[in-house]
C-alpha cells in the first residue's frame, strides 16, 4: 500500500494545474482571487475597512489588475501594529472569531513591538501546503524523513516547514530542546533524508561536527533545505552546504507575517512565486511596478491569511523577478538569486547598487575566510561605505591575516567594482546564531536609507 | 478525469458534507465534517474554482 499512486508520484509538479497554467490564465486567475481576498478583508477586518475608507474605494470598484495596482493602497508592518494596539493582540487587525485560531505566533520585535500572527487551521494548512512545492521539485515524496533542529517557539520560522510534512504525508523528527551536538547524534540514530535550517546553522553544525570528528558528508541526509536569510540561491553559499553535508541544497523564502511565499527552484538558482496561495508585485522607491528583469521592493498578498488579511503588504525585501522561464518547467514567477536584500539594508556606493547577498557571494570566493562574517555600513558626506568583518579559517595562520584583507579587498573591487573594506577576524571571534543571523550593521543617517513614497496607506 | 468533472464532483461531495455537519449533533463528526468541508474548499481553489475565502463565508 502506498500514499500515492505511482502515476502520481511520478508528476514533477505538486499542483500540475497551475504550476504550468499560462501567464494570462493565472493573472486571470489572480484577479478573481484578489477580488475575494479584498471582499472578505472589508468585510470583516476594522483596520481594512478604515483604510479603504481612507482610500475611498470599495471592494466592487477592483474590476481590473490595473485598479488593483492604482486604486489600493501598500500596508505596512506599523500599521498593522497601530491596529493590533486598539486592543491588543489583535485588535482591528483580525478578521475571524478567536475559535478559529490554530496557533499564534509573533514576530521578535527586532525593531520595535513584535507583531501578532494569528494563524486560522486553513492559514496552517496552506502555509504547509506552501512548502510542499519546494519538497515535491526536490524529489521528497512521503516515505521521506525530514529532520528539525529547531527549538519550536513563538516564531513562526520552521513551524511552517513541519505543517508542510504533514501535508505531504511523510515523517518529522524533532531536533527541538537538543544541543548541537545532540543533534548530530540524533541523524546519526535516526537517519533522516532532509534537514531543514536557516544557511547559517546549516554550515555552524559544520563545526560543531568537526568539533566531534563527525563528515556530515556521510550522514543519510541527501538534502538540506534552507530558509530564515538568503544563501540557498546565493552559489557559493549554497555550494559551501552541499560540499559540508553531501547533499543537495534547496531553499524556500517566506516572511513571518505572511507565511512561505516563494518556494525554491529545483534549479536551484532562485526561487518562484508560490501563485496558488500568493500575488506579488515588484515596485520601486517611487512606487510603480518595475518591469520583469528589474529589482524592486517584493509586496505580496496572501490569499490565505483569513485570521489577519494583508493586502499589498510591504516585505522590504529587493527582489528582481521575471517571467521569463527558468528551466524547470513551471510558468509561475521567477525571483532569480532569491532574495537580494532589504530595502532598509540598500547600499550604494560611488552610484552603484551593492546588494549584501553578493558581498556574502564574493565572500565565499575568498581562500582562507570563513562563512562567518558581518556587514558594517556607514556614510560619508556623499556616499555609503562598506566594511566587512570575517572570520579567517581556523588553519590560517594570523600572520597572514594582513595578506587576507588584500586578497579579499582585491576580489571586492574587481567582481562588484567599487573598494570595500574588510577586517580579518580571529576564529569565534562574531556570535554564532540558530535562527536568523544578525550579519548587517547599519551606522547610516535615516535620510539615507531606502523610502517608498507614493501610495502607502500611511 | 478533466477538471472540470473533477470539480463537479468535489463540489456535490462539499454539499453533502455540509449537510451532514449541520444534522450531527456529535461533536466529533462535526468537526471531521468541518474539516473536509475546508478540504473541499481548499482543492476547489487549487483547481481554480474561488468562490469564497473560507468555505464559512461561502454562499449556502
Amino acid at each position: 500500500m502506498k500514499l500515492y499512486k505511482p502515476e502520481v508520484e511520478a508528476q514533477r509538479f505538486w499542483n500540475p494545474y497551475t504550476q504550468t497554467m499560462a501567464r494570462a490564465d493565472l493573472d486571470r486567475l489572480h484577479l478573481r482571487k484578489l477580488q475575494t481576498v479584498i471582499a472578505y478583508a472589508y468585510a470583516r477586518s476594522p483596520m481594512y475597512r478604515k483604510l479603504l475608507e481612507r482610500h475611498k474605494v470599495r471592494p466592487e470598484q477592483i474590476r481590473t489588475m490595473d485598479d488593483f495596482l492604482k486604486r489600493l493602497p501598500f500596508i505596512d508592518k506599523k500599521e498593522v501594529l497601530d491596529a493590533q494596539a486598539v486592543s491588543p493582540p489583535f485588535g482591528e487587525a483580525l478578521a475571524v472569531s478567536e475559535e478559529f485560531f490554530h496557533q499564534r505566533f509573533a514576530t521578535s520585535g527586532s525593531t520595535g513591538a513584535p507583531l501578532h500572527i494569528p494563524l486560522t487551521y486553513h492559514s496552517a494548512e496552506l502555509w504547509g501546503e506552501s512548502w510542499v512545492y519546494v519538497y515535491w521539485a526536490a524529489g521528497l515524496r512521503a516515505r521521506h524523513s525530514f529532520y528539525f533542529p529547531f527549538n519550536w517557539g513563538i516564531f513562526a520560522a520552521f513551524w511552517s516547514a513541519y505543517m508542510g510534512v504533514r501535508r505531504l504525508g511523510a515523517t518529522v523528527v524533532s531536533g527541538g530542546g537538543l544541543d548541537s551536538t545532540a543533534r548530530l547524534r540524533q541523524i546519526e540514530q535516526y537517519r533522516p533524508d532532509v534537514m531543514l535550517a536557516t544557511p547559517t546553522y546549516a554550515l555552524y553544525l559544520g563545526e560543531t561536527a568537526r568539533g566531534i570528528g563527525m563528515d556530515l558528508a556521510k550522514t543519510s541526509i541527501s538534502r538540506v533545505i534552507v530558509a530564515g536569510e538568503p544563501g540557498g540561491s546565493i552559489p557559493a553559499t549554497r555550494q559551501a552546504i552541499e560540499d559540508l553535508w553531501g547533499a543537495k541544497c534547496y531553499e524556500l523564502y517566506g516572511i513571518a507575517e505572511l507565511g512561505p511565499t516563494n518556494p525554491g527552484c529545483p534549479l536551484q538558482g532562485g526561487v518562484h512565486l508560490c501563485e496558488d496561495w500568493y500575488h506579488a508585485l515588484v515596485v520601486d522607491e517611487s512606487g510603480n511596478t518595475v518591469p520583469y528583469g528589474e529589482v524592486g521592493e517584493h509586496i505580496v498578498t496572501s490569499y490565505i491569511q483569513d485570521g489577519q488579511p494583508l493586502i499589498k503588504y510591504r516585505t522590504h525585501d529587493l527582489v528582481r523577478w521575471t517571467d521569463h522561464p527558468c528551466g524547470c518547467g513551471t510558468t509561475w514567477l521567477y525571483y532569480p538569486g532569491g532574495v537580494l536584500g532589504r530595502t532598509d539594508h540598500m547600499i550604494i556606493v560611488k552610484g552603484v547598487n551593492v546588494y549584501p547577498s553578493a558581498v556574502e557571494a564574493m565572500l565565499h570566493r575568498v581562500t582562507g575566510l570563513s562563512e562567518h562574517y558581518e556587514l558594517h555600513v556607514g556614510r560619508d558626506a556623499a556616499n555609503d561605505f562598506v566594511t566587512v568583518k570575517a572570520e579567517a579559517r581556523p588553519e590560517l595562520d594570523e600572520r597572514r591575516y594582513g595578506e587576507l584583507r588584500r586578497d579579499a579587498e582585491a576580489v571586492f573591487k574587481s567582481a562588484i567594482g567599487v573598494s570595500i573594506g574588510v577586517e580579518v577576524q580571529k576564529p569565534g571571534s562574531l556570535p554564532r546564531y540558530e535562527l536568523k543571523a544578525k550579519r548587517f550593521f547599519d551606522h547610516r543617517p535615516a535620510a539615507h536609507r531606502w523610502q517608498l513614497g507614493g501610495r502607502t496607506g500611511a | 478525469m478533466t477538471r472540470e468533472e473533477t470539480l463537479e464532483r468535489i463540489r456535490d461531495l462539499q454539499a453533502r458534507v455540509q449537510e451532514l455537519r449541520q444534522a450531527s449533533d456529535n461533536p466529533a463528526i462535526e468537526r471531521t465534517m468541518q474539516l473536509l468541508d475546508l478540504y473541499c474548499h481548499m482543492a476547489r481553489w487549487e483547481l481554480g474554482d474561488v468562490q469564497a475565502m473560507i468555505p464559512e463565508v461561502e454562499a449556502r
